[in-house]
């Protein structure tokens, strides 16, 4: 455990989050400790000199394009390739040589979910509650239920979302200390994302940690306290989601009964006139928007549109250059 | 299935065979060569019989080559198709996973011998073709000793490299030199100083069917096994799995 060598690469865990899982003596050490990381392909690709640490209570989505190397840190995480240098420590366990004492505390969905198609779904699970010492059977029904999966039909004959539900049922039945998700939401319909997400955020609630990757910032800025950018397998940006939202600059257009009052909202922090309109203004604001709401409050306001640009566009276009 | 209906095809037409005096003619008047090849010792008598039709060739070879396919997939089969990054994802070792498979291997091939066994045993009598029980069981323990042999290297194979085709091919072909070498070795003088390496020579090469059980022969068979699981172990520990 180096973590002053982590402070300066990622942000440290959200402190409140820490203590209110802290108290348990099984969870002292951080969940996710990457320090140095460094495993490249031949052919290119892989990940260099990677360090991040992932804290208790904290959802953490990994982002970036395919073939940036988020699968590639996930599988190293789950002992199924190993770093050529650094080290990859959960729990504060050895990835590689406590294998086994980690994986009882995690659950794993893998990018490319492979499942046993002979099997059902039920059948699946059985075989996984076996190795962990469970759940028992009910529970597993009680997943399904919720995200309305058809336990007995043969895992072959399902459609790529169930294949899905079936591989994060596997994942998050045991409610483990830490899930590791590779593009958790894949192929779900908006209804099922919903649910997981929920799931998800209670997990994080109760103290539990989830790791998931996504090439969708959108995606994980709904679920993920922090986020972290990969690109070219480096770590190029870590920041927390609010932080993100911040810097987004929304465009206002703001039309009024009566002009007079307008005046008082040039003079506000973070607002700048980008062209008078008739009866109106249109306006760029960055960061918060009660400011102009509250100045708008006592006006005669006829309408008022805010557009949003993308988390997409605001994070990306932010990090573009340092990662070229 | 597939061994015991051969079995009983091949004991249905002992009797004709039995009867007829002119059929140890005819395997007489066959050239040495031929006789040592195919292993043609006494067609008219019950071991005899059944030494030259099954345990020549066919018995052993598919036993050997069932435990192969099913070795070659020990490893690399859940690789292959992706599935164990789920279950090493469990709390199991991956010396645990392949440990258990090759048990379960173990216990499946010795199970298709036994039913290789019960099916000549059984029925043979039927086809008055008596061999006894302890003859019977040297011929099968050798015959599964033999396939257990290749399906370990098999798995070793497909544990180093991840690759099932390799595996395969690679514990075929040395089954199949390690049965030339020894059906050869009478023949051919360069053979007979080495083919004490051939396991089929110490699994099967004393005609465990008419001699008996050799425990040592066996026992060299079970080094190779132990030294080749090791291999499997150490190699598949220490590797990258493939997405």
């Amino acid at each position: 455990m180096r973590p002053s060598t982590l402070a300066t690469r990622a942000e440290a865990p959200d402190p409140s989050r820490a203590r209110r899982a802290g108290t348990d003596a099984t969870r002292s050490e951080a969940p996710i400790a990457l320090t140095g990381v460094t495993k490249v392909y031949r052919g290119g690709g892989g990940v260099r000199d990677l360090s991040l640490e992932v804290g208790w209570g904290e959802v953490f989505g990994f982002l970036g394009p395919n073939g940036a190397g988020k699968t590639t840190t996930i599988r190293m995480l789950l002992d199924l390739i190993r770093p050529q240098s650094g080290s990859v420590r959960l729990f504060g366990l050895d990835a590689r040589t406590d294998a086994v004492a980690a994986h009882r505390r995690l659950g794993y969905l893998p990018g490319e979910l492979a499942l046993y198609e002979r099997l059902s779904a039920r059948e699946t699970f059985a075989h996984f509650a076996r190795l962990r010492g469970g759940p028992d059977e009910a529970t597993v029904e009680n997943w399904a239920r919720e995200l309305d999966l058809e336990l007995d039909r043969p895992v072959r004959v399902l459609s790529r979302g169930n294949r899905q539900k079936v591989g994060l049922i596997g994942a998050m039945m045991n409610e483990p200390d830490l899930l590791v998700l590779d593009e958790p939401t894949v192929g779900l319909d908006p209804l099922v994302q919903r649910t997981v997400h929920r799931r998800l955020r209670e997990a994080a609630t109760a103290g539990r940690t989830v790791f998931l990757s996504s090439h969708v910032l959108s995606e994980v800025a709904e679920v993920a306290d922090r986020v972290g950018l990969i690109r070219d397998g480096r770590l190029i940006a870590i920041e927390r989601v609010s932080e993100i939202r911040a810097r987004a600059v929304h465009a206002v257009e703001v039309r009024v009964g009566a002009g007079a009052g307008l005046a008082a909202l040039e003079g506000l922090g973070g607002v700048t006139v980008r062209e008078r309109i008739e009866d109106g203004l249109r306006l760029e604001v960055v960061g918060s928007l009660n400011p102009i709401l509250a100045a708008l409050a006592g006006l005669d306001v006829l309408d008022l549109s805010v557009h949003e640009p993308s988390l997409e566009e605001v994070f990306l276009s932010y990090y573009d250059g340092i990662a070229r | 299935m597939g061994i015991a209906t051969y079995c009983v095809v091949m004991l249905s037409v002992f009797p004709s065979i039995h009867d007829n005096k002119s059929f140890a003619k005819i395997f007489e008047a066959y050239p040495e060569v031929f006789r040592k090849l195919f292993n043609v010792t006494d067609f008219t008598t019950g071991p005899g019989y059944l030494g030259a039709e099954i345990f020549s060739v066919i018995a052993p070879m598919l036993l050997a080559l069932f435990a192969i396919l099913w070795g070659s997939d020990l490893a690399a089969g859940e690789e292959d198709r992706g599935t164990i990054d789920l279950l090493l994802a469990n709390p199991v070792s991956r010396r645990r996973v392949v440990l258990e498979k090759w048990s379960a291997l173990v216990l499946g091939t010795l199970w298709l011998g036994a039913v290789l066994e019960g099916t000549l045993g059984l029925l043979g009598p039927l086809f008055s073709l008596s061999v006894g029980w302890a003859g019977l069981s040297a011929a099968v323990l050798g015959s599964s000793a033999f396939a257990i042999a290749f399906a370990t290297a098999a798995l070793a194979v497909g544990a180093a490299s991840g690759s099932r085709g390799l595996a395969r091919g690679v514990a075929t072909a040395l089954a199949v030199a390690s049965y030339l070498l020894s059906a050869l070795a009478p023949l051919v003088s360069a053979f007979q100083r080495v083919v004490w390496l051939s396991p089929w020579d110490q699994a099967l090469g004393h005609q465990p069917l008419t001699t008996g059980l050799r425990p040592a022969n066996l026992s060299v068979l079970g080094v190779v096994v132990v030294v080749l699981l090791a291999v499997s172990l150490w190699s598949y520990d220490r590797r990258d799995l493939a997405t």
